[in-house]
């Protein structure tokens, strides 16, 4: 396949994506009761294919360019114009699709600044008139978020002008920016187009950054601009910006024996290999991972946490092939909800499998590569 | 045989009218805290004044307002129950204060167009326990006491009027 036959193809997916991504408008959001189809939940087997193929042609096609910006056949140029174009496209998407946490950003935000309420003390369910309530999940909690993402979320708030669509937008284009600031560090950083690619167009990324809009991208930014930060022997802005990132979703807080060490090594003036500690950044943050479930549950935009450091590892390949594994686990994850469009009986089980089951397939792989059919030496 | 049937309309009587209980409110109010006089004591009172500037927001105050008068009824009615007549009256003076504060953040919440709907049940329900609570306490206590601290005169502590004025305060959050 030629690179402009990809790049139709992946125009056509995109705005696939962004057509796929109508149908699960919910029938009580107001606001976009012109699109409301409510095939999501008349045809869920239609729906869950559809799904199942877009994610995996997603894939094909990123696979596509990770090899193409290996072998050096993609220029920056290029990789810039698709990054530019995903987001361009994936900005029209509706973005709880997936997941219905940019309702409770928004709401939150408005507790604070339209309220003027602590929301990690009064709930939004106690706002009895509140239109957003007809369509949020979850509002019956105070804020799950730190205090740095409720205050973030103030620029959505003014830039929206009270209106709901106008909230949506700016979530989504501050979100956008985040992405577009944490590609650039990494190129600060790595300087490799392999690295760019890897995280920037990684399904998992796309999905959760520029469709559904998590935040973990922004508490990634931080957590990154700290390390390059003390790189640059910066270390009051570091310390400033990694505490930031942790307010915005706390768990960077586990990178914080690490950041200490840095710091330390800088001061010292000892030679640190940054590799090693980008890796073990990496195991801090699936520590994270997979305790998430004490709290609830793996989410796959939670994989954003460890993803933001393995790219910057490009030549662990047995780390990035687990990871590409475990990312495609975790969009399958959707899968089971999808179909049965329930939480509850074997969606549980069948969420864990799906999830662990590419992770265990890409394990064992690799054990018999290494074991039964080792690659002969070239010497 | 007149005996049992006078004995049987008596059961039928007393069936069909079953003891009168006075109506409890559901609202629960909470365990007592730190006493006066525990070292603790003035580091909660310190904690609770930091407290009250996270609870921004009339909702937030009204909820702040409300936790702070139950705590304080409650430290007054075991005080009373301990004769501490003077810290008892200190205490219930800061829940009415309180109470009268609660009162206050729900008016500019309606001021600033919130719905109050529930907020008023609520306090409606606490106004009740209280009034029961300050009943109760009254049932015990003497309607006068003369309190002569060392080397001063001795002051007259109008204890049922004050509990009647608390009563007074929570019957107005009705209104």
């Amino acid at each position: 396949m030629s690179k402009n036959t990809y790049f139709i193809w992946y125009l056509f997916l995109l705005f696939g994506i962004v057509i796929f991504s109508y149908l699960f408008i919910d029938r009580n959001l107001i606001y976009y009761q012109i699109l409301y189809t409510g095939i999501s939940d008349l045809y869920k087997f239609q729906t869950t294919v559809v799904y199942i193929l877009l994610i995996v042609c997603l894939y094909l096609t990123y696979f596509y360019v990770l090899r193409l910006s290996l072998q050096n056949k993609i220029s920056k140029q290029q990789v810039f114009i698709l990054i530019c174009v995903t987001i361009f496209i994936l900005f029209l998407s509706y973005p709880a699709a997936l997941s219905y946490d940019v309702f409770n950003y928004i709401l939150t935000s408005k507790v604070l600044f339209l309220y003027r309420e602590n929301p990690y003390i009064v709930f939004p369910t106690e706002f009895i008139n509140e239109p957003y309530l007809q369509f949020t999940r979850a509002a019956n909690k105070i804020a799950l978020y730190g205090p740095g993402w409720i205050l973030l979320t103030g620029i959505p708030y003014i830039l929206s002008f009270g209106t709901f669509i106008g909230f949506l937008l700016s979530v989504k284009a501050l979100i956008v920016g985040f992405y577009i600031f944490t590609l650039a560090l990494i190129w600060k950083i790595t300087r490799n187009i392999y690295s760019i690619v890897f995280f920037g167009l990684n399904p998992l990324v796309v999905f959760e950054t520029l469709i559904s809009s998590h935040n973990d991208i922004v508490m990634m930014f931080f957590a990154l601009s700290s390390f390059y930060l003390i790189q640059k022997r910066k270390f009051i802005p570091a310390l400033i910006l990694f505490l930031f990132s942790v307010s915005i979703k706390y768990v960077t807080i586990l990178l914080l024996p690490i950041f200490i060490f840095v710091i330390l090594m800088q001061l010292k003036r000892k030679k640190i290999n940054w590799d090693r500690i980008y890796i073990f950044s990496a195991v801090c943050m699936i520590i994270g991972f997979l305790f998430s479930p004490i709290r609830e549950e793996f989410y796959a935009w939670y994989a954003v946490w460890f993803l933001t450091f393995i790219t910057l590892t490009p030549g662990r390949k047995k780390i990035i092939f687990l990871s590409q594994a475990l990312c495609f686990g975790l969009m399958m994850r959707y899968v089971p909800y999808m179909i049965s469009g329930t939480y509850i009986g074997l969606t549980p089980f069948f969420k864990e499998v799906v999830t662990f089951l590419p992770v265990f397939g890409a394990l064992l792989y690799i054990l018999v590569q290494k074991y039964i059919w080792p690659k002969k030496s070239s010497h | 045989m007149r005996l049992v049937l006078l004995l049987l309309l008596l059961i039928l009587f007393l069936l069909s009218h079953p003891p009168k209980i006075a109506a409890e409110s559901s609202y629960v109010l909470p365990y007592p805290s730190f006493m006066p006089g525990n070292k603790f004591h003035s580091v909660e009172v310190v904690w609770d004044k930091i407290l009250s500037f996270w609870y921004f927001g009339s909702f937030s105050q009204f909820q702040y307002n409300l936790h702070q008068s139950d705590q304080y009824l409650v430290e007054a009615k075991t005080l009373f129950e301990y004769k501490q007549y003077v810290l008892a009256m200190n205490s219930l003076e800061k829940s009415n204060g309180f109470f009268i504060n609660s009162i206050d953040s729900l008016k500019s919440a309606k001021e600033e167009n919130k719905d109050i709907t529930d907020k008023m049940m609520l306090l409606q329900n606490a106004s009740e326990k209280h009034s029961e609570v300050l009943q109760d306490i009254d049932r015990f206590t003497p309607d006068l006491f003369e309190w002569t601290p060392e080397k001063k005169y001795p002051t007259l502590i109008h204890i049922k009027k004050n509990l009647q004025e608390a009563v007074e305060i929570r019957r107005k959050s009705y209104e």
